[in-house]
């Protein structure tokens, strides 16, 4: 019996399918119009866009800017077809909306629930994309010693030769661009990970594990990493030690401390622990058996270096038994073929064997647990839509028993089928909508949180401070996956308001 | 083998197990003795089979979200739970995060620096290493990459975690490949999925090229294999074989020492008693002489695994408190609007109801029934299939964060389902069921009429 009613109703909608042929045609010729325009104009521009200028890097994960306005347009054409080829109900149905408001605004809630959970967590991996793609400069090459699958465990060899460009030949050094002094733009660096003793709220001991770059010269290095200091700060000096002087209690002594400069993520974190604030130029703070004294703050939001602490190799890197250099970047004079340059220092230099890469290469792979928490929120998310989908379709479907003469009184009056069908399928995406935009507006409270992380590419990985991004490919992304969802819901519900009899639904 | 049979018992007759039974007796005795009322909530929700069909879909959904996140933060809660027995004892570097230990700390902290009568000593002991190596040092791809924990295989039985998970017939081929690792130390242990990845099977001989000790490079043999889920990616080599590695080394290059020679010990792990055992040991080796170059830190190892979680710590908050309860409002969401509907469409039958001598409180619990029914069955449905189909197929739910590749799903999954699935039920249909439960007779056959 069930099967029969069912493959009835399945005829019966098949059959009206291909009767609005004409509509379907009208919307498909109108969609692929869209598309057209779109690719025409938008998509050349996308993909000439180098990754570190362009587009928010989220584009690369999920490139909104190409599905989204395809997929809204869609939705705005559909709207307009339905508003101009038919005598669609809308009225009546905004009425019943509000009439039914409680169930209206529950329906509503659900969608601006997931909506807004989705926009936090996609804002959270944009947060992410976006610091491993700022953290690259074009026409930097970053060396690391052949075999290493990330800066902790590359060895390019002790940290006694300091001239930066000592791996390079002659042939290799006229490649390499300079600054206004004519040196050229090297950095040698040692990356190393310290264990900090610090306590929480409640007292107890506890241990921060505290990113630390070794370096002899501090304003090449923010020059080649297109940094620089925040006012009223200085780059450690060559000795990389000061005389503390006077304690924060007032005390005098004669100790030493380690000068060193911080990305101001780190400032803040740190700060937190000591001073209830982030840490300034002349603050103190212990890391090791030694004290430390900021000189400077970096203007690093939104880069990897955000949560390093920059200090001079030569006395900070013993204290964490690193002697070596684990990495050289420069910066080429021909940004454009930074590539080719690349690989021939791959292939060339030997002594020590080194892995050459761009630098978006490098901060490109580090985005292997951006690409995994990626994966799982959108595990996540359709899960939850699939959820949602069911309870929109209840909600519709409920609608339609409750207003089963109203659908007979409407098609006696002349409206029909395909009219009763667009009518409750615009009903649903119209609480979709309302949904999304909650939820959007919502999720949009989420921009500019600061959440910690680790940044990988699958061996090691740096901690890193970030901030969550909620931007207009996002929105838009949120709006589409609610319409998305309420079409879903809501095109069963009104194949069956539209295969109701007349007669039959008035008795 | 005996140990294994016993964690399981001891799971299930721990206070939290027995509740469990003791609840689902319960609830089994409800049933038996209501099994009118119940045949009764089991008709009216059949009257619409579409409604009910969707709300429970609906549950099975979002439960399974809410069973695959806890999963996660359970498994490191239980990591980062201080215990007051039993517990390990982490050793590491002090300052430095890499931990680089020389070999002889191992040998030394076997006895936790005991050196007085009266010292505590370590009921047990493991000493780590980790070697990074790859089939083809031309082609750095994750498929031709291998990572071993390097140590006495003789001590993963006794101090490695997650073992209550392995099967009696992986405990049997475990003990098995441990006796050959004995019998020769260039035998390991490789994960089945690892070992899928890089093409290769037990009894294969295997050269790899280490990726973090230069010159390094070491040809081993499979002799078994490690279970889907924790260890499914990762190997086990004995800690004497890396060893002898870096001291034949020496012999190779003029009696220059291998630049890691002193540097191989990544953590060392003991076991104690209690807190005061910890107390006294972690006392021994920061007093002791033994450990000072480089200087080392002693906690317990809940207390160094939250250490190395801390940078994950706002993501792990925003499962717990922004997800989880934004899921169980939806949760609830969709049941109160769907149980709301059905009460508004049965304002007749419910007045029925009353005329026929039904009580307020019986109409109320027949309302919450229907909504508890259909909560706890696609909650209990979700979680159950999670439960067998995620750990039968995938050894857990595969989420790499930080060092753990896999989460297995827990056996508290099993009630955390129907509990999930029936609260939110209840929470969403309390307010339609009172409004059931105040259905006036006059006024519902008023409008009827």
């Amino acid at each position: 019996m069930f099967l029969r009613k069912f493959a009835s109703w399945l005829l019966s909608s098949l059959i009206f399918l291909l009767l609005s042929v004409p509509v379907l045609l009208g919307i498909l010729i109108g969609f692929v119009v869209l598309l057209i325009i779109v690719g025409v104009t938008l998509l050349p521009a996308v993909l000439r866009t180098p990754i570190n200028l362009g587009p928010p890097p989220s584009a690369h994960a999920f490139q909104p800017l190409i599905i989204l306005p395809i997929g809204l347009g869609f939705f705005a054409l559909l709207f307009l077809s339905l508003l101009l080829l038919g005598r669609v109900p809308v009225g009546y149905n905004l009425r019943n909306l509000l009439v039914r408001w409680r169930t209206t605004l529950m329906t509503a809630l659900a969608f601006t629930l997931i909506v807004a959970l989705m926009t936090v967590m996609l804002a959270f991996v944009n947060g992410l994309y976006r610091l491993t793609g700022n953290s690259a400069q074009p026409g930097n090459i970053v060396i690391l010693a052949d075999g290493a699958l990330d800066e902790s465990m590359s060895s390019l060899g002790n940290a006694s030769s300091t001239s930066p460009i000592y791996l390079l030949n002659q042939e290799q050094r006229q490649y390499v661009a300079s600054d206004e002094h004519g040196e050229p733009l090297v950095s040698l660096e040692s990356y190393i990970v310290a264990a900090q003793q610090v306590q929480d709220p409640q007292g107890r001991s506890k241990r921060r594990f505290l990113q630390i770059r070794g370096l002899t010269e501090p304003a090449m290095t923010a020059q080649v990493h297109g940094l620089s200091l925040y006012p009223g700060g200085h780059w450690f000096s060559q000795a990389g030690v000061q005389p503390i002087g006077r304690l924060p209690n007032g005390q005098e002594t004669s100790e030493q401390a380690i000068q060193a400069v911080l990305g101001e993520g780190i400032a803040r974190v740190m700060g937190a622990d000591l001073y209830q604030r982030p840490l300034q130029p002349g603050d103190l703070f212990e890391v090791g058996t030694h004290k430390w004294v900021v000189t400077g703050i970096m203007e690093s939001a939104g880069s990897t270096f955000d949560s390093e602490v920059w200090a001079k190799m030569q006395i900070a890197g013993p204290l964490f038994g690193r002697e070596n250099w684990t990495t050289c970047v420069l910066r080429t004079s021909m940004p454009e073929h930074s590539k080719e340059f690349a690989d021939a220092l791959t292939k060339e230099v030997k002594n020590p064997a080194i892995k050459a890469q761009t630098e978006v290469e490098y901060y490109d792979k580090l985005n292997t647990t951006n690409q995994q928490f990626l994966v799982a929120i959108i595990v996540v998310t359709a899960i939850l839509a699939v959820g949602s989908i069911f309870g929109i379709m209840n909600t519709m479907f409920a609608a339609i028993s409750q207003r089963t003469k109203d659908i007979g009184v409407m098609r006696i009056i002349g409206f029909s089928r395909w009219q009763m069908l667009f009518s409750f399928f615009l009903e649903s995406l119209f609480i979709a909508a309302i949904g999304g935009i909650l939820g959007c507006a919502l999720g949009y409270v989420a921009n500019g949180w600061s959440a910690s992380s680790i940044v990988s590419g699958g061996a090691g990985g740096k901690s890193v401070v970030l901030k969550l991004i909620v931007d207009g490919p996002l929105v838009a992304s949120g709006m589409l996956f609610t319409l998305t969802m309420g079409a879903l819901g809501g095109l069963l519900p009104a194949l069956s308001a539209m295969r109701l009899k007349p007669l039959e639904s008035l008795r | 083998m005996d140990s294994h049979i016993q964690g399981l018992l001891e799971r299930w007759l721990d206070p939290k197990g027995l509740s469990v039974v003791a609840g689902v007796l319960v609830i089994l005795c409800v049933l038996v003795a209501k099994r009118k009322a119940l045949s009764f909530i089991i008709k009216s929700l059949s009257r619409n089979k579409v409604r009910t069909i969707l709300t429970g879909i609906s549950t099975f959904m979002l439960v399974m979200i809410i069973t695959f996140i806890w999963t996660v933060l359970h498994m490191l809660d239980l990591m980062t739970a201080e215990k007051t027995k039993d517990l390990k004892v982490l050793v590491t570097e002090k300052w430095s995060a890499r931990g680089q230990m020389p070999y002889s700390y191992a040998r030394d902290m076997e006895d936790g620096g005991a050196r007085r009568p009266g010292d505590v000593k370590p009921q047990d002991s493991m000493a780590w290493a980790f070697y990074i190596g790859t089939l083809d040092a031309s082609k750095l791809t994750r498929e031709n990459f291998a990572f071993f924990f390097c140590m006495d295989p003789t001590k993963f039985p006794t101090m490695m975690d997650s073992l209550e998970d392995f099967t009696l017939a992986e405990m049997a081929e475990l003990h098995n490949s441990i006796k050959l690792m004995k019998a020769d130390k260039s035998r390991i242990m490789l994960g089945v999925e690892r070992m899928k990845a890089l093409n290769k099977t037990v009894g294969e001989r295997i050269k790899l090229t280490s990726l973090n000790y230069k010159d390094i490079d070491l040809e081993l043999e499979i002799c078994g294999t490690l279970p889907k889920g924790r260890y499914g990616q990762a190997g086990v080599m004995n800690l004497d074989y890396l060893q002898d590695a870096l001291d034949a080394y020496s012999r190779t290059h003029k009696g220059e020492k291998h630049p890691m020679a002193d540097k191989v010990l990544s953590l060392m792990f003991l076991r104690t008693e209690d807190m005061g055992s910890f107390q006294l040991l972690a006392g021994q080796i920061a007093s002791s002489g033994l450990f000072n170059n480089p200087p080392v830190k002693v906690e317990t190892a809940s207390s160094g695994v939250a250490s190395f979680l801390d940078a994950y710590r706002d993501l792990l908050w925003g499962l717990r408190w922004l997800l989880v309860p934004a899921i169980l409002a939806t949760m609830s969401l969709v049941i109160a609007n769907a149980i709301s509907i059905s009460v508004r469409e049965r304002r007749t039958e419910m007045a029925v109801l009353k005329v026929l001598g039904f009580t307020p409180g019986q109409i109320l619990g027949l309302v919450l029934g229907e909504a508890l029914l259909v909560g706890m069955a696609g909650g209990t449905l979700s979680s159950w299939l999670a439960y067998i189909v995620i750990n039968g197929i995938y050894g857990g739910l595969p989420f790499q964060l930080a060092w753990i590749p896999v989460f297995r799903i827990p056996v508290n999954a099993l009630w955390w389902g129907p509990l999930v699935g029936g609260a939110t039920a209840l929470a969403g249909s309390i307010l339609p069921a009172l409004t059931a439960r105040n259905v006036k007779v006059s006024e519902v056959f008023a409008k009827v009429g």
